[in-house]
């Protein structure tokens, strides 16, 4: 199997399972019938996808289990079966063991048959058994579709009630309702072959071309054979046939056969559009069959039709006798609708045009000639279709060229220092001024790559809000609880890493607002709440960052409870507790092991989850926030940087040593006076304005001997409403700076979020401006902190 | 988890010694001095030897730690065996070298006095540590190589690089303090 398929298969297969996931939650939800139609056709759509590319591929467990979910959800999809917990459950499982198939076969390894018993609830529920199904269905229905070898199959040529008349195509209605499916299938067959057939008149791909050629026919063979149209199948089947001779067929005969098989492919778009409206289109195709049969099975052809077609595909079928007169041909033409046929069909016309000139030419030229041709043909048909709007990029390359940007960011900042310095030098003031503006200019340039390289990694968080649905749902059913989840914002974009980091802390969040926010219903009936309880996740932009929010209606936090909870843990004392503030208390649920839960359920309670916000986020230079009213629910804010590679920052001096703060965190820069520097219980502190201002001695800090002179600056940064000043030695200036981490067990204990390099080579530590606000206030916890 | 793969590949290594005298194999090594000894590590660790470059100090890290260095482009901690092995500090002299080895997926360098050479000695003549040496503090030593003139200490650098005993000696280092 070729594996760039195999992969293609697994990337789409994996955004399909995760719609179909969406999907089907919403669908449970789904108020207006319409909606809930719309929606199970979508989870049809993608499953019958999945279903045809692994079968196309082979992988055998993946169709035969996405077949008896397609089966399934057709009845869904019908009205014969309803919407219940049940069928959801199911389905919902289903769709979880086709994404475990995909992970494996991502894994490299086999894909596992599915349980057994949901592929025989699946069939069950298939055949509208709902309630009493369970995994007790019908054993002999259930083996025989499992041990169907071709599912595809299967579903196409179902010989119950199909012969019930009534409609032009004479389909049965279970037949009628899978139409749309097979036409698109019928349609996709047939631009593959459009796709494909301009490669059979080139020596170097032809082998390769037929063999795909032979592939596609076979598989729409069995996709035609569902129309019962024996005039379509006839034909499919001749051009099956056909395709397995080209590779002993001569150039020549290539050729004739090529434009004929065009020719197929304009008839079977015109069949699959009519279907589509549920007529049945009919051609006399005897003669352009049999002679088609011919030309492949012995190179010969009529001597009065050969090349009188001049390479037009309409003429061609006229003089087969498919179609007749000009009129026609033009009515036939319009009914080529959609942009990309049309563009196919004049590409098509004017490779003939080419191919009828080299017609011409070849008994007097090389014959080399008309592949060039061919190739120029083949040019302009390719530059004619719609554009693609997106190509699939491996993360791999994004990442190295990211790395690469953050090298010559650091590069750019060496050639700046080397410009400032230039003017010292004996260098013609002209030469220095060009020199400048040159560096001027890779600083404006470098800023706008940098824009750029970090756009290509942002995605919209819609791609992990739209899980949480599903989440929510689970944790519903298992707590007996009723739960609405509102989302706003998903299309606000973050980067890729940023995304990824969030995934974890939101479930947790999500989870505890469900299991320990929300009420059960009779409970908040009780407290004159609507039964059902409400979750809000919303995310927006906020400057450089972004603020994600999750707000639930529940019952709030309790500041006795976690208080009592923090001081018997021994995270503070009673004397101190009476002192801190409501958010400070309420952040005691994020220290490691503190849960007030009585007792650990599988949901939740062990006081794991919330530790693990809390380590994602410090990770991402984010701050969290709690706003809790008792019995009215609690906020949750998250705000994080918006990216986490590249950013601007300060660059101080304490000691001999320089660091960097980012710049985003910074809100001012003062120069107390020595007198202006008060202590209040111990702790520097001055007035700033209208507020007293903690001070943190960075000296102290970064283990510098303290010197006496007040000439020093306070860096005033904020964090999530805190802000404190921290006491640097010298500015040393701003700059891009490229987060490098830090991360080996023997340098984490430090105040440091990652390093950067300098402009001259040597390593730069960024500090962690929300472990320098969160330990500013007990002293003595810097020392004991490195030990910890 | 930690543990247990160190431990494994402790014995894998120390197997592999078995095995190598029972075949009496050839180890190569490379040697180095500290202090007054001459220690020797497999050269298949060691990734390169750098001469002296600027490190930058990372306050709040264990005291052995010398700090970060820009490994081209990578930050990577230095460690001073110096240091580490309690001796007193030397003054800078142009024969120091930074040797990086990757252990466990993780890059470390560490200062040395001095890089004397790549050698192939037969794994019979490495004995395992003599029991007086054998401590908590000193089980990095994986054996001792009898050389004609010399003896050559050979380190089991994920024993020497291990948390645990950063933790360790951080805890005793704090509670002396």
């Amino acid at each position: 199997m070729d594996p760039s398929l195999l992969q293609d298969f697994l990337t789409e297969s994996g955004e399909l399972i995760e719609q179909l996931d969406t999907d089907l939650v919403r669908l449970e939800a789904a108020d207006s019938s319409e909606e809930a139609q719309e929606l199970c056709n979508g989870c049809f759509r993608a499953l019958h996808t999945i279903k045809g590319a692994a079968s196309f591929l082979g992988l055998t467990a993946v169709t035969t289990f996405a077949h008896a979910a397609e089966d399934a959800l057709n009845k869904l999809r019908k009205g014969e079966i309803d919407v219940t917990e049940e069928v959801m459950d199911a389905l919902l499982q289903s769709a979880d063991i086709v994404k475990g198939m995909i992970d494996e076969l991502s894994a490299g390894e086999e894909a596992q048959d599915g349980p057994q018993g949901l592929i025989e609830t699946l069939h069950a529920l298939a055949e509208g058994k709902t309630q009493e199904a369970g995994a007790t269905s019908t054993p002999d229905t259930s083996s025989e579709n499992a041990a169907a070898p071709e599912p595809e199959a299967d579903d196409t040529t179902q010989p119950d009630d199909t012969d019930k008349p009534g409609t032009p195509l004479s389909l049965g209605p279970q037949k009628l309702d899978l139409l749309e499916f097979m036409v698109t299938d019928l349609k996709d067959a047939s631009k593959n072959i459009g796709d494909t057939v301009d490669g059979l008149c080139n020596d170097a791909t032809l082998e390769e071309s037929a063999t795909f050629l032979v592939e596609v026919c076979d598989e729409m063979e069995k996709t035609a054979e569902f129309f019962e149209l024996d005039e379509l199948t006839s034909l499919i089947k001749v051009l099956t046939t056909v395709s397995g001779k080209l590779n002993e067929a001569s150039h020549e005969t290539i050729e004739e056969i090529a434009i004929r098989i065009k020719a197929a492919k304009v008839l079977i778009d015109q069949q699959a559009e009519a279907l589509n409206d549920l007529r049945a289109l009919s051609w006399p195709l005897e003669t352009f069959c049999s002679r088609l049969t011919k030309l492949a099975e012995d190179g010969s052809i009529d001597p009065q039709v050969k090349g009188q077609h001049n390479g037009d595909v309409q003429a061609l079928l006229v003089l087969d006798g498919v179609i007749e007169a000009q009129a026609e041909v033009a009515s036939t033409a319009q009914t080529q609708e959609t942009l990309s046929s049309s563009a196919e069909t004049s590409a098509v016309s004017s490779q003939a045009t080419e191919a009828k000139q080299t017609d011409d030419a070849e008994e007097s030229k090389a014959v080399g000639e008309p592949e060039k041709e061919t190739e120029k043909a083949g040019a302009r048909a390719q530059a004619k279709p719609v554009a693609e709007q997106t190509i699939r990029v491996e993360v791999s390359r994004l990442e190295s060229l990211l790395n690469l940007v953050g090298q010559l960011v650091l590069n750019k900042n060496r050639v700046l220092a080397l410009t400032r310095n230039i003017k010292d030098q004996a260098i013609p003031a002209e030469m220095a001024e060009d020199f400048s503006d040159a560096a001027g200019d890779l600083d404006h340039l470098m800023s706008e790559l940098q824009v750029s390289v970090m756009r290509t990694r942002m995605q919209p968080l819609a791609k992990l809000f739209d899980r949480y649905p599903r989440v929510i749902r689970d944790m519903a059913r298992m707590t007996d609880k009723k739960i609405n989840l509102e989302i706003v914002g998903k299309d606000t974009e973050v980067d890729k890493s940023v995304l990824e980091q969030l995934a974890d802390p939101l479930v947790h969040i999500l989870r505890n607002s469900s299991d320990h926010g929300v009420e059960m219903p009779d409970i908040r009936k009780k407290a004159g709440k609507e039964e059902t309880g409400t979750i809000r996740l919303e995310a927006e932009h906020q400057g450089s960052h972004v603020r994600v929010a999750i707000t639930d209606d529940g019952n709030g936090l309790d500041r006795g409870v976690l208080g009592n909870k923090a001081v018997e843990k021994g995270l503070t004392t009673p004397e101190k507790l009476e002192q801190l503030a409501d958010e400070d208390v309420f952040a005691f649920i994020f220290a490691a092991g503190f849960s007030t839960a009585q007792q650990v359920s599988d949901l939740s309670g062990r006081g794991v989850g919330m530790d693990v916000v809390r380590t994602n986020i410090n990770k991402l230079n984010g701050t969290i926030n709690i706003f809790s009213k008792k019995g009215q629910g609690t906020t949750i804010e998250i705000l994080i940087p918006l990216t986490v590679a590249i950013m601007p920052a300060m660059v101080v001096g304490v000691g001999d040593h320089v660091y960097s703060i980012p710049l985003q965190s910074i809100v001012e820069i003062v120069r107390p006076e020595p007198e202006e520097v008060k202590s209040v219980s111990g702790h520097p502190v001055m007035k700033l304005r209208d507020i007293v201002l903690p001070l943190v001695d960075m000296r102290e800090r970064l283990n510098e001997p303290p010197i006496e002179d007040g000439g020093r600056f306070a860096v005033v940064v904020a964090i999530g409403g805190q802000r404190v000043g921290l006491c640097v030695d010298r500015l040393v200036g701003q700059q891009e700076i490229v987060i490098k981490p830090l991360d080996d067990t023997y340098t984490q204990g430090g105040p440091f979020s990652g390093a950067t390099i300098q402009e001259d080579g040597e390593v730069c530590l960024i500090l962690d401006v929300i472990q320098l606000i969160r330990n500013n206030a007990p002293t003595s916890n810097s020392e004991s902190k490195a030990a910890a | 988890m930690t543990t247990e793969t160190q431990a494994q590949s402790t014995e894998e290594i120390n197997s592999a010694i078995d095995k190598a005298s029972a075949d009496s194999e050839l180890l190569q090594l490379v040697s180095f001095e500290v202090g007054e000894e001459e220690y020797a590590v497999p050269i298949l660790s060691v990734q390169e030897i750098n001469r002296m470059m600027q490190i930058t100090r990372v306050p709040q890290s264990p005291p052995f730690v010398e700090g970060v260095i820009n490994l081209r482009g990578k930050i990577i901690p230095v460690i001073d065996l110096r240091k580490r092995f309690g001796l007193a500090e030397l003054e800078n002299s142009d024969d120091v070298r930074i040797i990086v080895v990757e252990i466990a997926s993780r890059v470390i360098g560490f200062t040395v006095d001095r890089v004397n050479e790549v050698l192939r000695i037969n794994s019979s003549i490495v004995e395992p540590p003599p029991a007086m040496v054998s401590g908590s503090d000193t089980d990095y030593v994986q054996g001792v190589g009898k050389l004609e003139d010399r003896l050559l200490i050979l380190l089991s650098l994920d024993k020497l690089f291990t948390a645990d005993e950063i933790a360790e000696i951080e805890h005793s280092g704090s509670q002396a303090a």
